[in-house]
Order: C-alpha cells, then structure tokens, then sequence
C-alpha cells in the first residue's frame, strides 16, 4: 500500500461532485463504480463475489463482497453488523452491576476479559481497590479463558484449513477449561465471574485440583495440537508468506493483540500499563517477524504456553483473604449481618435495587483480550448507571485492516486470513 | 382483549396450542399445514411405509450451520469430543441450505440478519425443521431493544425452541431427540401429496 | 498522567489549538477545536516526540441538555504511542444543528470504520470521508440510536395485563395500544 496522502488534501472540504475529490479518492486506492455494495457485477474480467453472511468459514456473521480477478480478489468489502445488537444502549439502561452480563455476550470467546475491562473501569472511577486474593485469581480465570478461546481459534482456523481432528482435540481441551468455569461460577460460558469490586464468590476447594491438572497437563497437550499442525508442509505452504501485514500499517489500522504482535511490534497491555497484578508474574510476550499467518499462528501457540506459566505462578502465591473489596459503596454486606442490622438491610436493598452510585468523569481502561486492546470508554454522570460506555472492540480494528491483507490472495486464502486473524463477530459488531 | 386473571396462555386465533413439556423444559408445537392436509389420504398399507420414511427422516437429519452468536459455540461443543451428536445423526453440518433439512438458529438475530435468515429458510427444501436454540432465538432474550428480532418466530416457524443463555450441548442434544420423536409422529405428507 | 505528553506537545507546538485541558483519573484530556484538529491529530502522529500513530476509538458522548449553552456532542478520539506507551483524548465539541467534524481518514488507516460507527450510532457527519455509510445498522435505517432522544425498544413483557403481547405480531388485535414491531 502507498504511503497515505498527507492531511490537508483536496477531500478534505471538497464537494463529492468535483473532479478533485474523485482524484483524492483514485489516491486511496478506492476505483470508480465499486461504491454499491449490494451489485453482483460479471464483468468481462472481473466479477463481485458476495462471501457469506451465512459462509462455514467467516466465523460468524461477516459478509465479504469479493472483486475477484479470476481468482485473484483484487477488492474486498466487508459488510458487518449482522450481529449488531446494541449494548451501548443497554448498557446506559442498566445499572453497573447489571451490566456485568451484558459485557459477557460481546466478544463471547473470551467472556471474562469483558467482565475484567468494565469492572475495571468502574473501579477506577470509584477509586477502589480489589484485594490481592480477587486480583490473583482474577489473572488465573482470564488466563484460563484466553487458552479457552486460543485453543477455539486453533480448532476453527485448523477445521477451515481443512486439519479436522484439530477441532476435536482443541475441543477436548476447551471442555476441561469449561468443567472449571462451570465449578466457579455454575455456567460454561459467560460465567459473569468478574464483577466491579471483586469476584461472585470465592472459589471452591475442588478448584484447586482442577487448575492443578490444567497446570500439569496442559504444556503436553498444546505440544500435541503443535505436532498436528506446526511442522505439516501444506499447512505451511497454506500459510507462510500470506495475508503480510507490516508493522507500520498494523499501527495505521489500529491493529492490536497477535495481529500487531505478529507484525512485529512488541506491544502487550499487560506489560506496558498492568492492570490486576499482572507485573507481579514472569512471562514473555512473543512476537512475530513477517506478519503473515503463520507468523500469527506461532504467536498465539506460544501465548498459551506463557498463560499457562502465569497460571501457575498465581496458583502457587494465590494469597489468602477476602476476594471483593470491603468498601461499603459497592460491597454487599454480609449476610450474618443482615439478620440483626437494619440499615445493613435497607443498604443492601438499595445496592441491589438502585445500583452503586459512581463519581462523575471519564475513564479509559484496557485490557489485553485474546483477540487484542479491549478497552472501555466509560463516561458517568455520577448516578447509578453508565452515561455512556464506549467498547473499544479489538475485531473491529483488527478487521478493519482484512481488505488490505487480503488484496492479491487468492479466494481460497481468504479463508486462512480471516482465520488468522481471529475475530469475534460479536466483539465487532456489540 | 380485556383483562383476564388466568395465568394460562390462551389459544391463539389458528387454533394452535402450546404444551410445555414436563422435563428439559423445552416446548413441542404440533406442525401445521401440509401434513394435516394429507392426513386423510394415507391408509393403513401406507402407515407402514410411512414410518419407515419417517424413521429416515429423522435418523439423518442434516442440520443447517447458522450459528450467529454464543450459542454456536455451543452448538459446535454439542457436535465436538465430549458430546457427540454425530450418534444422533445430525453429524454433516451442511454449509449450502439446499441440502440441508434442519435449520438450528444458534445466537441473536439481529434486525440486519432477519432477511438473510428467512433467506435460508426459504433455500432449504421441504421437509424442514427450526429449532430455535437459546434465548435470544427464542424471545430476544436480555436484549430487549431495537437491534434484535424478539424471537425467530416472526421471522420463520419454529418447531422446538430451547432455553438457555446458552443452553448446555445435553439441551441442544435432547432438542435434536425431541424432534426426532415429533418427526416420528408426523406423516410424511410431502411425500404423498 | 497518562496524556500529559500529547497535551505538552500540542500547548507547545499548537497553541491555538488546544482550547481546554483537564485531568481527572489519571488521565489528561484536551480540548480541541473543530478546524484544528487534522493539524493536530498530524502533529501527535508525526512529531518524533509523541509518535501516537495508533488510533484506539472515535465516539461521541450526547449531553441533550446542554444546549443551547454549551455544544451537544463530545466527540471524543483517542490515541496510542506504542513507542512512548501512552494514550491521550482529544474532545470536540459540535453542536446538534452542526455535527460535522474534519474527517481523519488520511492521517489514520483505521479512522475509516470508527468514524462510520460514529456516524452510524451518534449522527456525527464526518467531513471528507470517501463513503460514509452506515457500518453497523442497515443502510435505510432512520434515526441515530445512541442518541438520547432515541427510544430503544424491543417488546414490552407480556404479563397478564398486557397478554396479547403473547400473542404473535398477525394474531395481535388490530386496535392494540403501543408500537407493535
């Protein structure tokens, strides 16, 4: 892609009917009549191709319009919002705690990242802190759901390359994850476990033999799923040199997590700003060299591996105490007092019924989703309900950037570049 | 209209009735349409045949795959290592609708999506079924606003729905026995008619 | 203080541009005026100082009862220096019979999409976009919903007051009270 025209230009007050802003727009590389994205046009040498919504491999609702040469895409547009669902607005009608669910179902493959990113935020505007226990055991969950959804991504990126028996491995390995979602908090998915000034409960004593299993067998099984796939010449010819995305255009794009990573540029929130305890623990960030698929593909097989190590550096210094803050503004009291305090009652009613009362301002906090910055714009107007909560969605920018990979691929790598680049359709569309 | 005390749904002008089933809570309704019609027309030399037909019918159903949200997460658990539903012949996910016969609507259908959905449902050959696979499938579930049809039923007929945020595989998996059982107990009109 | 550089650079540098600047949380935002802020959001992406060449979010905040004192719409940017690890937010302010912004697609790739949501959702019109459409909503739907004048509406429950909400859309009597979708 060339260097983008410097600011100032011609579009930038021009009227869409002179001749200059067609020119501007020639400069973007956007050609003429390729404006309608509803036209199914066969031209003499090319033709627009309409991919999914319904498609096996788009992983999830996204429509591509195709303009193939042959089988070259010499265009691709992608139309998303077909899981458009409109959290924004639910969650200006709820209170904080309220929308604890509601952040579960937006990037719904990693769940607990979207609890952590929002009680965050409320934390911060709050100014409280969450005790070291609740802190470390929210870095062992959200470790555990970032294998959860790598090993998704590793089953459905091998079953679209055509490597069947990844699906059902990784989905074998993803139910041990889910059997402990399960006993923390009653649900496989969108287990709402994070919540703003702690966790819903401390975890049971089953856990501990259950994440000790995890921490033992886990590095053998990610070698496992690595044998399938790593070393095997047709993944390899499939992937290797495809789909390059450069450093530079990575940060233009507002690409961010494996994507970035695997350009090249070793950026990984929790390092440069930790959040929860996460710069107590050891670990590597591994980054990429070319930016292709492949490149990607390693990045998040070793990003398993250095999850599983911070797991177990939690796990062996989990401390002891309470897991939710004591502070009184958030805290339900607790429950031997709400036979005997009347106030205790009537506070604990208010917390339940109207919601915490949150300090007014505007507060930005990201957290390192599997799929890249997940960040939560969070603006109170001090009552008991967000004024607005802006989802900085990690797909959505790291899809932004698909009709660039994929120019001169053929149709077949499409596939393997959407693939790669791991997206969430309800991460994109919220 | 006017108010009424009971706590019953009442019957709906067509005359359909909704009977809640006891266990797993999932909800049976009783086809309409072209199996009705032909109902007078089999006999007793075609009863035989029929469930035989019927028998491979609902043995190899083929499913649909549209899976819109977290409720296809589920869905592919439901057809992954630990919950097999290949056992109950619902193993080919068919990605072209045309040669698929049952269509689980696995997520939230979005205002967007709705056209699309009934789209498919209008590509699959008879005869088809829908189930309508979590909350949001089945009512729009939490999300009660202006982006999300509130219930795949205003947008094609359904024949099992499932509850569930998202309902485990086991429920996916006891909604694929139920219909087989329903599928059982229907005729084979299309077949006669 | 997390944007404390990007303001520094743009008080020094830009002067003019910078109309306000506050901290709270931990974070420093700056407000900026609408004809000044390509040449700002140039200046935090090219200065060897700030080098902010990611952008995180474009969103608007709608206070309705600000009017007629103060703008409507905040809209509100957001940006990365990977090489300095810092964020900062730049604000504009813009009114509701006025909500157009310079568009800034060409200093940023990524601006493309978020700048669309924006118009999508908010209604904010972005100046010098090569196809601003709607991304998220069909293309013929009326009326921005993050507004606060925007009633979101599914259904309303039906309990036994209000059973023919049971009922489904064609079986509903026709003299029902309430929108019917």
């Amino acid at each position: 892609m060339t260097a983008l025209p410097p600011p100032g230009t011609p579009t930038a007050d021009l009227d869409p009917l002179s001749e200059q802003y067609e020119a501007s727009r020639e400069r973007l590389g956007i050609e003429r009549g390729l404006d309608s994205i509803d036209l199914v046009e066969i031209g003499d040498s090319t033709m627009e191709l309409n991919m999914g919504p319904m498609h096996p491999s788009t992983h999830g609702v996204l429509r591509l319009v195709l303009n193939l040469d042959g089988e070259v895409v010499r265009e691709c547009r992608p139309d998303i919002g077909y899981l458009h669902t409109g959290f924004e607005k639910d969650f200006e009608r709820h209170t904080y705690q309220q929308c604890i669910p509601y952040t579960d179902r937006m990037d719904y493959l990693a769940p607990l990242f979207n609890n952590l990113g929002f009680a965050l935020a409320v934390e911060r505007l709050l100014g409280i802190e969450v005790p070291p226990r609740g802190q470390y055991l929210r870095v062992i969950m959200c470790e555990l759901c970032r294998v959860a959804s790598h090993l998704l991504w590793y089953g459905t990126g091998g079953l679209d390359l055509g490597a069947t028996s990844a699906f059902m491995y990784a989905w074998r390995d993803r139910e041990k994850l889910l059997d402990i979602n399960e006993l923390v908090s009653g649900v496989r998915m969108h287990t709402s476990f994070i919540r703003v000034g702690g966790l819903m409960a401390d975890v049971p004593d089953e856990f501990y033999a259950l994440v000790g299993e995890v921490i033992k067998t886990f590095p053998k099984l990610i070698d496992e799923h690595e044998l399938l796939i790593t070393r095997n010449p047709i993944f390899r010819q499939r992937t290797i040199g495809l789909g390059t995305l450069n450093a530079a255009d990575a940060m233009a794009y507002g690409a961010t997590g494996p994507v970035l990573r695997g350009s090249g540029v070793p950026y990984d929130l929790r390092k440069a700003a930790p959040y929860s305890s996460y710069d107590h623990f050891d670990f590597d960030v591994p980054v990429g060299r070319t930016g292709d698929v492949y490149d990607r593909y390693l990045v998040r097989m070793q990003e398993m591996r250095e999850s599983l190590k911070i797991i177990e550096q939690a796990f062996a210094n989990l401390p002891d105490g309470p897991v939710n803050t004591s502070d009184r503004r958030v805290a339900l009291p607790p429950r031997n007092e709400l036979n005997t305090s009347m106030e205790s009652l009537i506070h604990h009613f208010k917390l339940v019924t109207e919601g915490m009362r949150v300090p007014a301002g505007q507060v930005y906090q990201a957290v390192e989703s599997p799929r890249g910055e997940l960040g939560f714009y969070l603006v109170s107007d001090g009552s008991t309900r967000p004024y607005r909560c802006k989802v900085r969605a990690p797909s959505f920018s790291n899809l932004s950037a698909l009709p660039y990979m994929v120019r001169g691929e053929l149709i077949a790598d499409v596939v393997a570049v959407i693939g790669s680049i791991d997206i969430t359709l309800g991460d994109v569309d919220r | 209209m006017g108010l009424s005390n009971e706590l019953s749904i009442p019957s709906p002008a067509s005359g359909r009735m909704l009977l809640a089933d006891a266990d797993a809570g999932t909800i049976v309704l009783p086809r309409t349409g072209a199996a009705e019609r032909t109902a007078v027309q089999s006999g007793i030399v075609t009863t035989t045949f029929g469930k035989l037909i019927q028998w491979g019918r609902y043995s190899s159903l083929w499913p649909a795959l549209f899976g819109l949200a977290c409720c296809a997460i589920e869905m592919m658990s439901s057809t992954a290592s630990r919950y097999d539903m290949s056992r109950f012949g619902a193993e080919v996910f068919r990605a072209s609708p045309r040669q698929a016969d049952l269509m689980i609507v696995a997520g939230r259908v979005s205002q967007k999506m709705a056209p699309v959905l009934r789209h498919i449902y209008d590509q699959m050959p008879e005869p088809k079924w829908v189930i309508s696979m979590g909350a949001c499938a089945s009512s729009g579930g939490m999300f009660n606003n202006y982006a999300i049809v509130q219930g795949v039923d205003k947008v094609v007929p359904v024949d099992i729905y499932i509850p569930g945020c998202p309902p485990r595989p086991e429920g996916l998996i006891d909604a694929v026995m139920k219909l087989q059982k329903k599928i059982a107990g229907e005729l084979p009109g299309t077949l006669l008619g | 203080m997390s944007g404390a550089r990007a303001a520094d650079l743009l008080e020094r540098e830009l002067p003019a541009a910078v109309r306000r600047r506050e901290t709270g949380f931990g974070e420093e935002t700056v407000w900026v005026g609408r004809e000044d802020l390509v040449a700002a959001c140039t200046l935090l992406r090219d200065h060897p100082d700030a080098a902010y060449t990611t952008p995180i979010l474009v969103t608007a905040v709608d206070w309705p009862d600000r009017e007629p004192e103060q703008p409507r719409f905040d809209v509100v940017y957001m940006l990365r220096s990977l090489e300095y690890n810092d964020t900062c937010r730049l604000i504009v302010q813009v009114t509701e019979d006025d909500p157009n912004v310079p568009s800034l697609e060409l200093v940023f790739a990524g601006m493309d999409w978020h700048e669309r949501e924006c118009y999508d959702l908010l209604g904010i019109n972005f100046t010098g976009h090569h196809d601003l459409k709607r991304i998220l909503l069909p293309t013929d739907w009326d009326g921005h919903p993050l507004r606060k004048d925007y009633a979101s509406f599914g259904e309303p429950i039906a309990f036994t007051h209000n059973l023919e909400w049971a009922l489904p859309a064609q079986e509903r009597p026709r003299d029902m009270p309430g929108a019917s979708r």
